[in-house]
């Protein structure tokens, strides 16, 4: 078997490379250049805010400075993308669950519901969540109807009796934001699950959670390291959240990156607060899937 | 996929200055460069191929009514691409600048900014003179925009609309007639006051409770503002930063009262009986969008014809019944008297406030360190 692959791979040999060079192509173009250019200008200084010219000085300066100045927006950032990615783990597991074993014949339209928020506008979505979650929209009226938002307060999910403009607000946005992105990817491996395994493991005396913990939960574990990537990595470099829902003690650092680059125009400062996201989540993201063991899947 | 979405989102007609400087994040996808601002633009090179004259504008949004445009169109034979692109200017700024840094065109022949913005642009070299020879309109101009702190020579812009920035407030929700900036700090609507994102605007309302002169302001100056500023986020009493959608959250009720421009309220008030704008007792703040002209902008000529068009009193008269905004041309109010329609804007002390209004510009003469510490300041604050 093994040797026919190889003979196949040998007489064809540009094949592959055919086939992967619009994807190669691709990410050279719009990745490789770009990131090096991000490099470049985040050890550039910068002689003018209103001048776009740099001079490469290995000025790691950049570095310690949006550190300490940015540095607890970095760790709220991480820390709202962290709540957002858990909430969505408590939700999305659960409904995958249903779709997946409980769905029946309506588990394409269940699925087809998961989608449907994608087709308005992510944008259109959160400014929604403002009329919603607005001091005298229907979310707090209904509070206030059952008298709740004594109990809300203390807990500190509402601030004074709002909800905007907390950090809760943020938080809750994110996690409805990137719901999909948590239970697609668990379904998928929930619905590969041969349904005969947990029958086997019933069969030899496991009860439900038992044979879940056993054989369920371990085989959907890839779906739940891919949620928690596409969930966490995007909520963490978020702005649109912040921005709407958020009030000036919830910024994240996609504010922060925003903010430098298109009002303040310190492009240096911006390319380091960039990088430094992107060193981070990556550095997470290989000891995540080192500790879940599905370097396979990654 | 979102930066998507944000890109179809920027292409949707907000108001003018609506979500200004939040739009600043969603137009990064236009910030990306000249080429996609083209594509918003149309198809302005078709009609200079096929010989006739065209001429582009960038202007905000709700700035200028549809009539006038094709008007100008008939009247003068220009192919006119008016795109409403601006929403903020740092923004703009940051669309504009690889070009015009780089010595290069950029698409629009005219844009709109404001004047600090104008200041800005005129001492980096980066606008041309106006044709103002040939706008003979242009001595229309009223007398206190003549020469402006921004163009001290008045050869490189001349104004759109100018507007006020004072408080605007919900009478039922506060209980009482707000007055003084002081009134935004009152524990009794902790959480429900919002600030202007810009700047000049907050910071100069404030600056004024100070007594301190906006017009003169050094950053030394400004720092018991800002730190009064600061303190107010930090304690909650400022719930949020906004542009235009403060009109949102003052209806919506999550704002009790916010800093904000005077054509809005005005138009809102007229749904929402309750809301009032006032300038305060310590003064208010007045800015002017101008027009500027790109360095190395071929379509001079319709340029000059295109601002000879606006300074005509009965084209400003009716782009000045559109905006609601100060109008910068002489005779727009006896133009709008003559009109049934509109002879109630003209004793509108929003349109034509009295002379005895106290407002002033922020107009500090700052180079671009002390502009620099002024910005970060205001980040620090607005992004804690």
């Amino acid at each position: 078997m093994a040797e026919t692959d190889d003979r196949s791979l040998r007489r064809g040999g540009w094949v592959p490379y055919g086939l992967l060079s619009p994807g190669v192509l691709w990410l050279a173009l719009f990745f490789l250049v770009p990131l090096f250019t991000l490099v470049r200008v985040s050890l550039s200084t910068q002689e003018s805010r209103f001048e776009q010219k740099f001079s490469f000085t290995w000025e790691f300066k950049n570095f310690s400075d949006v550190l300490s100045e940015f540095g607890d927006i970095f760790l709220r950032s991480f820390g709202y993308a962290g709540v957002a990615t858990l909430l969505c783990v408590a939700i999305g597991y659960p409904m995958a669950y249903f779709i997946a074993f409980r769905g029946g014949r309506y588990r394409n339209l269940l699925l087809g519901l998961v989608v449907v928020p994608f087709f308005t506008s992510y944008l259109v979505r959160t400014i929604a969540w403002v009329s919603i979650m607005g001091d005298e929209g229907p979310f707090l009226d209904l509070v206030r109807a059952l008298s709740l938002d004594g109990a809300l307060d203390q807990i500190g999910i509402t601030d004074n009796g709002r909800l905007l403009a907390t950090e809760w607000a943020v938080i809750g946005g994110l996690t409805y934001n990137f719901l999909p992105f948590m239970v697609l990817p668990i379904y998928v491996s929930l619905e590969k699950i041969d349904i005969a395994l947990v029958d086997a493991a019933k069969d030899l005396y496991s009860g439900a959670a038992r044979s879940f913990r056993k054989v369920t939960l371990p085989m959907s574990l890839p779906g739940v390291f891919a949620g928690t990537l596409l969930t966490f990595i995007p909520a963490s470099g978020d702005f649109i959240n912040a921005e709407f829902l958020g009030g000036p003690k919830n910024t994240m650092i996609g504010n922060v990156v925003q903010q430098q680059f298109l009002v303040q125009n310190r492009y240096t400062s911006a390319a380091a607060i960039s990088l430094i996201l992107m060193v981070i989540i990556t550095a997470g993201v290989l000891v995540y899937a080192k500790l879940l063991g599905t370097e396979d899947i990654a | 996929m979102n930066r998507q979405f944000r890109r179809q989102q920027v292409r949707r007609d907000l108001s003018r200055r609506q979500f200004l400087g939040r739009s600043a994040a969603f137009a990064g996808a236009v910030a990306l460069g000249p080429t996609i601002l083209a594509a918003c633009g149309g198809d302005d090179d078709d009609d200079a191929s096929a010989g006739g004259r065209s001429l582009h504008v960038d202007n905000w949004p709700l700035y200028l009514d549809e009539e006038s445009a094709a008007l100008f169109e008939e009247q003068t034979g220009i192919s006119l691409t008016y795109t409403t692109v601006v929403n903020d200017n740092n923004e703009y700024f940051a669309t504009i600048q690889p070009s015009l840094s780089n010595g290069d065109k950029v698409e629009a022949d005219i844009f709109v900014l404001t004047g600090w913005m104008a200041k800005r642009l005129i001492d980096l070299g980066w606008v041309d003179e106006l044709p103002l020879a040939d706008v003979p309109n242009a001595s229309n101009l009223v007398d206190s925009l003549v020469n402006p702190a921004w163009d001290p020579t008045g050869k490189f812009s001349l104004p759109w609309q100018s507007g006020l920035t004072g408080i605007a407030y919900n009478r039922a929700a506060a209980g009482r007639e707000l007055t003084s900036v002081e009134d935004l700090f009152d524990p009794e609507f902790s959480g429900k006051i919002g600030f202007l994102l810009e700047m000049n605007d907050s910071l100069g309302l404030v600056l004024r409770a100070d007594g301190v002169d906006p017009e003169s302001v050094t950053f030394e100056q400004a720092g018991p503002a800002f730190d009064r500023i600061e303190a107010a986020v930090s304690d909650g009493q400022i719930r949020q930063f906004t542009g235009n959608d403060y009109q949102d959250d003052l209806i919506a009720g999550n704002f009790v009262a916010c800093v904000s421009w005077s054509g809005d309220v005005g138009q809102l008030a007229l749904d929402e009986p309750d809301l009032a704008f006032v300038i305060p007792d310590e003064g208010g703040m007045i800015w002017s969008d101008t027009m500027l002209m790109p360095k190395g902008g071929e379509n001079v000529e319709a340029a000059a014809e295109w601002m000879n068009f606006c300074y005509d009193p009965v084209n400003a008269a009716r782009i000045a019944a559109y905006v609601g905004f100060l109008s910068p041309v002489t005779g727009v109010q006896e133009e709008l008297r003559k009109s049934e329609e509109t002879a109630a804007m003209a004793d509108s002390e929003v349109m034509f406030p009295p002379a005895s209004a106290d407002v002033v510009a922020f107009n500090p003469d700052l180079d671009e360190e002390e502009r620099a510490q002024f910005d970060d300041r205001w980040a620090e604050i607005t992004t804690s």
